[in-house]
């Protein structure tokens, strides 16, 4: 078994909402993100999907720490970084990169694509000058660009190519981790298969652990070892990714995978989409308890509107957070109403 | 029938040259009938509805061929007689909700206007009609929604708020530029939903551009598929997907990722899409195309119907025989783990 390189325990990152402009009362918060705990092994993959506002990128910057947690932990290669002052939190930049999701806002027009991906070796100071630009030619060549390329401004590029410098970026240092957010959703199916087989490869060749964020299920499947299913701040589901998307337990993630349209007429028309109802309600007040209660297919009055569920485990790792779990999936088409057919597991206990 | 295109051609002329963004396109749509067309970023599938439409920039844009809509040429057609078929009788959704709406007017002074545009009503009847409209597309207390501006919608709202605002004069052809990219994947259930039920309701055609391949599967009857500003292939839903008899067709239905099966590497189509301001010669797509011999590099393929089945037209010099074992290699690698 592979060591846990990130630990995530109860992290939570509420953003004050204030009033007032000399005395500015807090009046309340959103909670971005609010109790999210897993771990990431060396040289997984783990994928996190979930509908816009849900938390996602949030998540990722506090991992990174681009922002400050308001509460909880992050283990980074057995050192608790959360509250790290700027100075000690330098080296372990080094270890940590991230890839963004637009190319075309995430480089820095003014600056040849040579000071873009050397810009980190400058920062921590890594070699000589002619050591940087060859360490920035051959990085340029391990993600399929030319050396060339060196001297050219990010506008010389398309949607592809550019993140692909965006990967050579992250790739600079030798990072341990690799925080990608939405890498590919801004680029053509055809590219999109280039960018994620070249994130692949270099996983193998250089040992990379990635988290990788998207909101395409596809995608995610294709990438991940497991994924993580997040909704309004919290975690929904987490499971090995093959648990995941064909036994789904918590009717969100059940909602999200039968929404996905199918690329086979065929089978794509014959499928039941569960239909959510309405959009994500605001972070900045929630609904009670299980907060995916007011959409969700299978609530329970007096339980799921009272009673917050925790993880439930189901084996394997897996868990979802959900007091009426799906038992059986694709589910047929007027099975989704059925009040009362299943209650929590046997012995149902909260993972921490 | 109801839209017919034939030999389109539009041509931008820029600084560096002339742009070939749509260079002999043809198709036609049937009422109550959806078109898919699909393509990379690039491939003019937008400039062939923005040409249809008449919404390119005139000063520096070379039209030809024409786009017959019940038999009127709309590419010869006066600016005052566009005006009124925009809007009323050929309606369209724009990419992006969030910067397709104004937003100084709130959404129910918008969706006003554009019924006492084409229709010679009272403001308050415009004003029914828009909430019911409203209602329709599934917008909840829509006669209160109505005084808000867009920045109170949410996307897949404003998402709706455009397609309410298309609907409102019972076009009988609605262009949905990627009406569902921008949204999460439990709106666009819901959009592609609220389309084929209104459909369904007022009979109108719809041509979808998209370039996911999953929302044409599900929603268009007929299917282009563009490379290079030119057709790649053209054919029924179904046939389609499961006999593809083009190599960029291959391409793009193996690049995708599936959420019922693991694939172990995507089929990745090499290189990047072509300058159309100096498209490769012969077949625009042999730079990229695994399966290219001689002829490919000189000869432009024609687009002619394969031979058991004029209705699947395809524009490739490959023998019928490879074709058809391709494709079944094809299918069976990503339908065998899906099963």
């Amino acid at each position: 078994m592979a060591e846990d390189l990130l630990v995530v325990e109860n992290v939570k990152k509420h953003f004050p909402v204030t009033r007032g402009i000399i005395f500015q009362k807090q009046v309340g918060a959103v909670k971005a993100v609010d109790g999210v705990s897993f771990s990431v092994k060396s040289g997984e993959t783990l994928g996190i999907v979930g509908e816009s506002g849900c938390g996602k990128s949030t998540l990722a910057r506090c991992i990174m720490r681009l922002l400050d947690v308001t509460d909880g932990k992050i283990v980074f290669d057995g050192r608790d970084i959360s509250n790290l002052s700027r100075p000690a939190m330098r080296p372990i930049r080094r270890e940590m990169m991230m890839i963004f999701q637009d190319p075309y806002a995430s480089l820095n027009p003014r600056k040849r694509v040579g000071a873009i991906v050397s810009e980190a070796l400058e920062v921590h100071k890594l070699g000589t000058a002619t050591e940087t630009k060859r360490r920035v030619q051959e990085l340029l060549e391990v993600v399929g660009l030319n050396p060339e390329h060196y001297n050219r401004f990010p506008h010389e590029f398309s949607g592809g190519q550019r993140q692909r410098i965006g990967v050579a970026r992250a790739l600079a240092i030798n990072p341990k981790l690799i925080v990608c957010d939405e890498p590919v959703s801004a680029l053509d199916v055809s590219v999109q298969a280039q960018i994620l087989n070249l994130l692949e490869d270099l996983q193998q060749d250089f040992g990379l652990t990635y988290v990788f964020i998207a909101h395409d299920l596809n995608v995610v499947r294709h990438i991940s070892d497991r994924v993580m299913v997040m909704y309004l701040g919290k975690i929904a589901e987490l499971a090995p990714k093959v648990d995941l998307y064909e036994q789904p337990k918590h009717p969100y993630t059940g909602a999200l995978l039968s929404a996905v349209p199918i690329a086979d007429p065929a089978r794509g028309r014959a499928r039941q989409p569960i239909v959510l109802e309405g959009d994500v309600p605001s972070p900045l007040n929630p609904p009670s308890a299980c907060n995916f209660h007011p959409r969700c297919p299978r609530f329970q009055k007096g339980h799921c509107d009272v009673e917050d569920p925790p993880l439930y485990p189901f084996g394997d790792g897996h868990v979802a957070a959900c007091h009426y779990p799906l038992e059986r999936w694709p589910l047929g088409a007027d099975e989704f109403r059925k009040p009362g057919t299943a209650g929590p597991p046997a012995e149902p206990s909260a993972v921490s | 029938m109801l839209l017919e295109v034939n030999d389109l051609k539009t041509y931008f002329q820029t600084d560096d040259g002339i742009v070939k963004a749509v260079d002999g396109v043809n198709f036609s749509v049937e009422k109550g009938k959806t078109l898919g067309i699909v393509g990379e970023s690039g491939s003019g599938k937008s400039v062939t509805c923005l040409t249809i439409m008449g919404l390119n920039a005139k000063k520096n844009t070379i039209t030809s061929g024409e786009a017959l809509f019940n038999g009127e040429n709309l590419l010869t057609a006066g600016s005052r007689r566009l005006r009124e078929i925009r809007g009323n009788d050929i309606a369209m959704i724009f990419q992006d909700p969030m910067t397709s709406l104004n937003p100084v007017h709130s959404i129910g002074t918008q969706l006003v206007e554009a019924v006492q545009l084409h229709q010679d009503v009272s403001k308050k009847s415009a004003r029914a009609r828009s909430v019911e409209l409203l209602k329709a597309v599934g917008i909840p207390r829509a006669d209160r929604r109505m005084d808000d501006y867009p920045h109170q919608f949410s996307g897949g709202m404003r998402q709706r708020a455009m397609i309410a605002m298309a609907l409102v004069n019972d076009p009988d052809l609605l262009i949905a530029d990627e009406p569902t990219t921008a949204l999460d994947v439990t709106t666009q259930a819901q959009i592609v939903n609220l389309m084929k039920n209104l459909q369904e309701e007022f009979g109108s055609a719809i041509i979808v551009i998209t370039h996911d391949l999953g929302v044409v599967a599900e929603t268009a009857d007929d299917v282009l598929v563009m490379y290079a500003a030119q057709v790649a292939e053209q054919a029924p839903v179904e046939k389609l997907f499961n006999r593809p008899h083009h190599p960029y067709t291959w391409g793009l239905l193996g690049s995708l990722p599936r959420l019922d099966a693991d694939v172990d590497r995507l089929v990745q189509i090499p290189g990047q899409p072509p300058s159309l301001l100096r498209p490769p010669s012969g077949c625009r797509f042999h730079p990229r195309c695994p399966y290219v011999f001689e002829k490919c590099k000189t000869v432009d393929p024609p687009l002619v119907g394969i031979s058991d089945d004029p209705s699947h037209l395809q524009a490739c010099h490959l023998d019928e025989e490879t074709k058809d074992r391709e494709a079944a290699k094809l299918l069976a690698t990503t339908m065998a783990q899906a099963s």
